[in-house]
């Protein structure tokens, strides 16, 4: 096996109460048993379990030319359910961080004060935080940026909501929500834990025939059931969501927008400071917001409130935008200044609800809570294949580091051709769909 | 014959410049590429520009422009400056199927001029 050239083969490990990085050697052994992504992290959070650690770590084929693997996995305890959570995150932050050099970062222990790390070109440094805590995401990532002078350094970041502590906070990618329903953005505050900050310009080898199976498989998947489709409102329109909110989704959308080498583009903009058709660079700074959460979306409008702009201000606070809504659907408030309060003192009760398939996640959550509701509950444009099927797709997305939606929505990308993909890219021989199956049984097993 | 670019058709997704590095340099990597994506991340504003023999292909999404050595134009972020230190784009010459940037995007942003 030469699993070695989808790797860089190093993970760092952070003690945040020593301020001190180190690294070890991600072995063969490792990729053998823990294949990658959150299988990995499950075998590094066992290592470190005493230092209560939060670990990101790479899918196997994130940053490849592999559809749709854009994707890093955060695991660690969610203060929510009190079990384990691994949060995708992706948009650019996924591949970026493989791309830094490190594949598996262990943060453990607790920051006598407010840090943010800095991971770049093979080398980390944890850097004072002082001048952003407090301050709320969007004007951290500015800040961020400027003190590095790079504006595309990609950031996993908190809010006032994380730093409090909140169960209701969520750990944002750049200035907008994440997949994150887990409350790990109180676990980056507990820890003290502004930022990690990730510019990778490192380089990994690509095996001989792969960049054209890629191709092939890409082809088949904007061919298949996505074709013709795009943004939220269609995803919107396949689960049902109230007509009124997808009308708003449509009256306001600027581009729809895809996380790296990703198929379908899930990530919609709204424009609502101006125009949504204006295109050029002139104009309002702040004109609106991305949005990938449906879920987040339609429960912000469920409970009353604006949800665009609403949407925004979660994003700012570092808030969990379904949770947060539901907090104050039950306050009774529909004023956006609510949200601020939340921030300060709310909690979650239990983890975020979709407004529909409410029946599918409850059966999900019956069989493990580990894995992001950010997703939808049940495949989007093609045949659902229930519970079991949804965790089972989810834990190879959360493996190998394929956006988790994209796994939902396109069966070109089934267990036969991720173990091709696999067993190319690293000259796994004897890697099949069994073994993808066997490894990915394992890890939800393991999650609880 | 020329690389062209339908800006409002990209999504971001990046995968021309990693598709790009891996024909000039056989790796994974954003940082070989002919063409690179730039991005205003709070506007939304992005798009891909092109390293040509002797100019620079800006793919806007309020429409094409070409640069001269020595001209400057609004709408290409400071992210992009590196851009004039890369390799000009060859078309892929010595590929088969064509440009691989073309052969990676999902969204047929890309295509050849005066093919």
């Amino acid at each position: 096996m030469e699993t070695m050239n989808n790797y860089n083969g190093t993970i760092l490990v952070v003690d945040l109460n020593a301020q001190t990085c180190s690294t070890e050697e991600l072995t063969p052994d490792m990729i053998e048993q823990g294949l990658g992504g959150a299988g990995i992290n499950m075998l590094l959070y066992e290592q470190y379990k005493d230092r209560e650690p939060i670990i990101l770590g790479s899918g196997l084929l994130t940053a490849t030319f592999a559809p749709a693997a854009c994707c890093g996995v955060m695991t660690a305890k969610s203060p929510i359910t009190g079990t384990i959570a691994h949060v995708p995150f992706g948009w650019q932050t996924g591949v970026e961080m493989k791309l830094t050099g490190f594949d598996f970062v262990v943060i453990g222990g607790t920051s006598p004060k407010p840090v943010r790390l800095w991971l770049h070109d093979g080398l980390s440094d944890l850097n004072d935080a002082a001048d952003i805590w407090g301050k709320d995401v969007w004007e951290s990532v500015d800040k961020i940026r400027e003190a590095y002078g790079d504006e595309m350094v990609q950031m996993l970041v908190i809010g006032q909501a994380g730093e409090q502590k909140r169960t209701l906070a969520q750990v944002c990618e750049n200035y907008w929500s994440s997949k994150d329903k887990a409350g790990l953005g109180a676990v980056f505050g507990a820890k003290n834990l502004k930022a990690v900050a990730l510019r990778g310009l490192g380089s990994l080898e690509v095996a001989e025939g792969f960049f054209q199976k890629c191709v092939e498989l890409k082809n088949q998947i904007v061919s298949g059931t996505i074709k013709g489709k795009a943004g939220l409102y269609d995803i919107g329109t396949a689960l049902g969501i109230d007509a009124g909110v997808l009308e708003k989704i449509k009256s306001m959308t600027h581009r729809n927008d895809a996380a790296y080498n990703c198929p379908y583009p899930y990530y919609t903009f709204l424009k609502y400071n101006e125009s949504p058709s204006a295109m050029d660079m002139k104009g309002h700074a702040e004109p609106g917001c991305l949005v990938s959460d449906l879920a987040g979306f339609a429960a912000l409008a469920a409970a009353g409130l604006e949800p665009a702009q609403a949407l925004e201000r979660c994003c700012r606070l570092g808030l969990e935008p379904a949770g947060a809504a539901a907090a104050l659907k039950k306050q009774g408030a529909k004023d956006i200044a609510s949200l601020d309060k939340l921030a300060a003192e709310g909690a979650a009760e239990g983890l975020a609800v979709w407004t529909v398939a409410a029946e599918q996640q409850q059966a999900i959550a019956g069989i493990t809570k580990a894995f992001s509701f950010a997703v939808p509950p049940r495949a989007v444009f093609g045949q659902d294949g229930g519970p079991q099927w949804w965790v089972q797709r989810q834990a190879e997305a959360y493996l190998l580091g394929i956006d988790p939606v994209i796994m939902l929505m396109a069966p070109e990308l089934s267990d036969e051709k991720l173990a091709e993909l696999v067993a190319l890219c690293s000259d796994w021989e004897d890697f099949t769909a069994d073994t993808l199956k066997k490894i990915a049984e394992d890890l939800i097993a393991k999650s609880k | 014959m020329a690389l062209k670019v339908d800006a409002l058709k990209c999504t971001g997704c990046r995968i021309c410049e990693f598709a790009c590095n891996y024909h000039h340099d056989t790796t994974i990597s954003p940082i070989g590429s002919s063409i690179m994506f730039y991005f205003e991340e709070k506007k939304n504003y992005y798009g891909l520009m092109v390293k040509r023999d002797k100019s620079l292909l800006l793919g806007r999404p309020e429409g094409e422009k070409v640069l001269l050595p020595g001209e400057q134009i609004e709408g290409a972020g400071a992210s992009a400056k590196p851009i004039l230190l890369r390799v000009a784009c060859d078309l892929c010459k010595d590929e088969d199927s064509g440009p691989v940037c073309v052969q990676a995007c999902p969204y047929d942003v890309l295509s050849v001029e005066g093919a």
